[in-house]
Formats: structure tokens, sequence, C-alpha cells
């Protein structure tokens, strides 16, 4: 099995490029072989500091795997730690340690793609976890055959459930949803954080192919992630956010 | 669709408090229970306030300006409020709020301890304010002075999402009838909106805490009936969010507490994604 996997991303307007609180894997153009392969987006909460931290440890342990697909609160503990050693032991301002208090948050989705074999017959699974807004859309001649964890577009709300970085406040309990289907030789997967795939959801309910544009993106049709992107902001069809989209075309 | 403006470095907004300094906040709060003064009812309304907003806005690299801040006090006199190095200021953004407060104070606060109990933690505490009561309730000429304000506000942020007013006083005005005075606060709107009006009501009444009601009926004095008339009602989607956080409000409530705090008015205000746990 082999995967052709290319990210794009881009933060909000009016921020830079360091202020970007999303994470993803892979980071570069990849073409990956394997039995299995994992792959991971996660968006780390405005609202919350050192959120593009605890965004990157938690899309790390997912492809590492170190974190399974009940994101148990066993395995997010090192992360917990990690984060706490990364951000802690700096003399602060007051406001810098009140806001450290209540710890960062981030959405994760993760998923795995393998082949089974039995009888003769090939089977090709694919397998998927969430916590928060992050979507993966799986599309396959021309139609969307699942989006996961949220299937419309008016479901995305500022407020999601996430993960914390702090054990007391959802860490004995995380909501994580979870999902599997089978995959064919000729579909394309988007992973893609909240603003992008509300817009993405949108397009698909009022009848447009948005796969189609997201398909062509950086190949020889030649349309930037970032012009696509600004032209979408400028209608104020795509929400002021940071932008992260993983498209993965996987062969048996 | 209105109060659905981005709030962002790039387009931010403005909030206004009007702070009542008058002689009458010498008298008891809550019927004098733990013996706090109304004065230092107010002090710890706006010093609470204020240090939620700097929280909502601080990132791990500094504070983003996504308000600038306006504190008029009225007792004595009408005029900018800040204490200590923001003194005589009448509009400053929140980086340097946060970072110019007065004094820093060591407070106790009761966090979870991980196993279902509460343990004593040590916070600082920012102060802007101190207490202060002297002199008559010139409402209306601090509602005057708010609108002068916002609309120079507005002239620069066309687009802006709207200004909020937030009034914390006892609730009688010595300069006449406040109700017109906050009409003409209340007609001012950015392209996202009407400006909003919010009164905070702490009275020596031995009353329960009424927050933001959807009719008069029931407040327990003619002052408090007076500020609900002068408030504006919530918007739709700040309706919304506070059902979510479990608050008994609904179609028509108004931006109007009694002898409660205005803290979950900071929570309304979107900046970007906030967990749904985040408290």
């Amino acid at each position: 099995m082999d995967a052709h996997a290319q990210a794009f991303w881009l933060p909000k307007s009016g921020s830079t490029d360091s202020e970007y609180e999303d994470a993803f894997f892979p980071r570069r153009i990849k073409r990956r072989k394997g039995q299995r392969l994992r792959f991971a987006i996660a968006d780390g909460a405005t609202e919350t500091s050192f959120s593009g931290v605890w965004a990157r440890l938690l899309v790390s342990a997912f492809v590492r795997r170190a974190l399974g697909f009940d994101f148990a609160p066993e395995q997010l503990d090192p992360m917990r730690t990690k984060w706490e050693r990364i951000v802690h032991g700096k003399s602060l301002p007051w406001y810098a340690e009140e806001k450290l208090a209540s710890g960062a948050y981030s959405s994760l989705l993760g998923v795995e793609f393998w082949q089974e074999e039995s009888e003769g017959q090939v089977k090709r699974l694919w397998r998927a976890a969430a916590s928060g807004d992050s979507c993966l859309v799986q599309v396959r001649s021309d139609a969307i055959v699942a989006a996961f964890p949220i299937t419309e577009s008016a479901s995305f709300t500022s407020r999601p459930d996430l993960l914390s970085s702090l054990p007391a406040t959802n860490g004995t309990s995380p909501f994580i949803a979870n999902t599997e289907g089978q995959w064919g030789c000729d579909d394309t997967f988007f992973l893609m954080t909240d603003a992008m795939a509300c817009w993405f959801l949108k397009e698909g309910e009022a009848g447009g192919h948005p796969w189609a544009i997201l398909r062509d993106l950086d190949t020889e049709a030649e349309t930037s992630f970032s012009a696509l992107i600004d032209s979408l902001r400028r209608e104020c069809v795509i929400k002021n956010d940071d932008v992260t989209l993983i498209r993965i075309d996987i062969h048996g | 669709m209105a109060y659905s403006a981005e709030i962002s470095r790039g387009n931010p907004s403005c909030l206004a408090f009007l702070i009542d300094q008058s002689g009458s906040m010498n008298d008891p709060f809550g019927a004098g229970e733990g013996n706090q003064k109304k004065a230092d009812g107010v002090a710890d309304a706006i010093n609470r306030l204020l240090q939620n907003l700097v929280i909502k806005c601080a990132k791990e690299e500094g504070i983003r300006d996504y308000f600038h801040i306006s504190v008029i006090g009225y007792g004595a006199r009408v005029g900018p409020a800040f204490a200590g190095a923001l003194s005589g200021r009448q509009l400053v953004p929140i980086s340097e709020v946060g970072n110019s407060p007065a004094r820093v104070e060591q407070r106790n606060k009761k966090v979870p301890d991980g196993a279902g109990g509460l343990v004593d933690q040590q916070v600082r505490f920012p102060v802007w304010f101190e207490p202060i009561a002297n002199g008559g309730t010139p409402m209306r000429q601090a509602l005057g002075e708010a609108k002068t304000i916002v609309e120079g506000w507005l002239n620069q942020h066309p687009n802006c999402f709207p200004p909020i007013v937030i009034n914390i006083t006892d609730g009688e005005s010595t300069d006449g009838d406040p109700l017109p005075a906050s009409e003409e606060i209340r007609k001012l709107k950015s392209n996202d909106g009407e400006v909003l009006l919010f009164n905070v009501h702490l009275s020596s009444q031995r009353a329960a805490a009424v927050e933001y009601p959807a009719s008069e009926t029931g407040l327990p004095d003619q002052f408090a009936q007076q500020l609900f008339r002068m408030s504006s009602a919530l918007p739709s989607y700040m309706v919304d969010i506070a059902k979510k956080e479990g608050m008994n409000v609904g179609e028509g409530s108004r931006g109007f507490v009694f002898n409660a705090d205005m803290v979950a008015v900071i929570k309304f205000l979107d900046i970007g994604t906030r967990p749904s746990a985040l408290r």
C-alpha cells in the first residue's frame, strides 16, 4: 500500500506564521509506503495559550502510535507532562500565569489506513478518531462517501469540545468520536481544520464540487493554496482562521 | 447578520466602563453582609472584569489588542478613572491595561485538587481601581461622556463589532433622568449593529441577585426598573451562548444584573475558538 499526501496551511489573516496554531503530519509532500499508514491534524484553540505546542504534541503522539484510537488518559498524560515541561519554569507576567492555569486546548483527528487479505480477497480499511471539529472527508467518483466527525456545515460552532492539556479539566473522559470504513484505489481523503471543513461541507451541500478545486491545488493546473484562501476570505465564504488541509491519495 | 463582525487586532472593538464613585457608595453592599461597602463591590467588579478581559486576550507572546478600554468614573467629578500609570488616559489598548495595573495583590483562590475537593492557591490579583465614594451621582453626564468616546471610536472603526458600555452603579442618578442619555448611546451603531449598553446594579437592598431578566416585573425597586429600561436586549447569539453556559436567559433578556457580577459578558465576546470546557 502506498499513499501520496500533500499538506497546505496558512495562518489567520492578520497573524504571522509564528502565531499559526494548527498542527499536522506529514509536514511535507510525501509518498509513504507501509502496512499501516497514519495521518493526523489538530487545531489549537485561540482562547488558550501555548495551544499550538499542545496541538503539535498530540499530532506527533498519534502518528508515533503513542496514542491509540480512544485517546486514553494514560496515553495523554505523558503528552501533558511534556507540555508542562515546555511551558512552565519561566517567569511570567500575571496574566500569562493566570492563562496558563487554564491549560491549552486542541482538537485532534487521526486516521490509519491498512489492507487485509482473507480468503483471497483484499480488504482496504481505514479507521479514525476525533475530538473536536477537525474533519475528514472521503471522496469517490465525484461524491462524498464519508464525513467525520461533523457531517453538516451548520454543526460547526466556535465552542467545540477539545482535548485539554490539564488532566483535571476533561482528562478522565475526553469526548472522543470513532468511525471506520473501506477505501478504494481512486479515493481521495481530505483532512481539514474547522474553517476549511465548514467551507467544504457547505459547498458540497450547495451542489458544488469543492474536492475538484482542492485536487488541483499546486499541481500543473496551479491554483495556489494561499490564492484560493485569500479569495475565499475576500468573498467571506470562509471564516478567518488558521487553515490546514492534508490531501491523501491512497493506492493498493 | 448583526453582531458577527470579527474581533481581531486588525478590527478591534471598544469597551467603555462607567463607574459610580458617589458618596452613597459608602453604604453597605447587599445589606452589609461581610461588611463590604458598595464602593468595594464596584472596585472588585471593575477589577475583575478587566482581569478577565486581559486574560481573554493574553497569548504566550503577550496581550493582543482585540479591545480598547475606557473607564469613566462619576462622583465628585466625571472623567477617566484609571489609577496608577494609566491615570488620566481616556482610551487605552488592552495590552497597556494588562501591563499597567496600579498594583498587583496576592489573593487566595479555591481551585480543584484533582480528587474532587478544593484547595487554596495563591494568585496575583491586579488592581486598577481603588474604592472611591465622594459627591453626587452625575450618571447623565457620565453617559454623555461615554457617548462622545464611543462616537469617536465608531468614526475611526465603522466596521467594528459594536462597542459595549457597561455602567456599574447603585442606581440613583442625581443629575436628572438618565434614560434619554442611555437611548442616545443605544442609537449609535457600527456597520455590524447597535452599541450595547449594559447595567450592573449594586444595591444595599437585601434582595436576591437577578441576572439578565426579560421583564422589570419583580425587580426590587424603581432604580432597578430604571436601569433595566436603560439596558440593551442581549443579542440572540449571546442568549444562545448564555443558555449553553447554563444561565437562565431567553428572548428579550436584557444586559442588566442586580447585586451580581457581569463577568459572563466577557465569555460572550468571540475572539476565536473557545473550548466548551473552559470556565
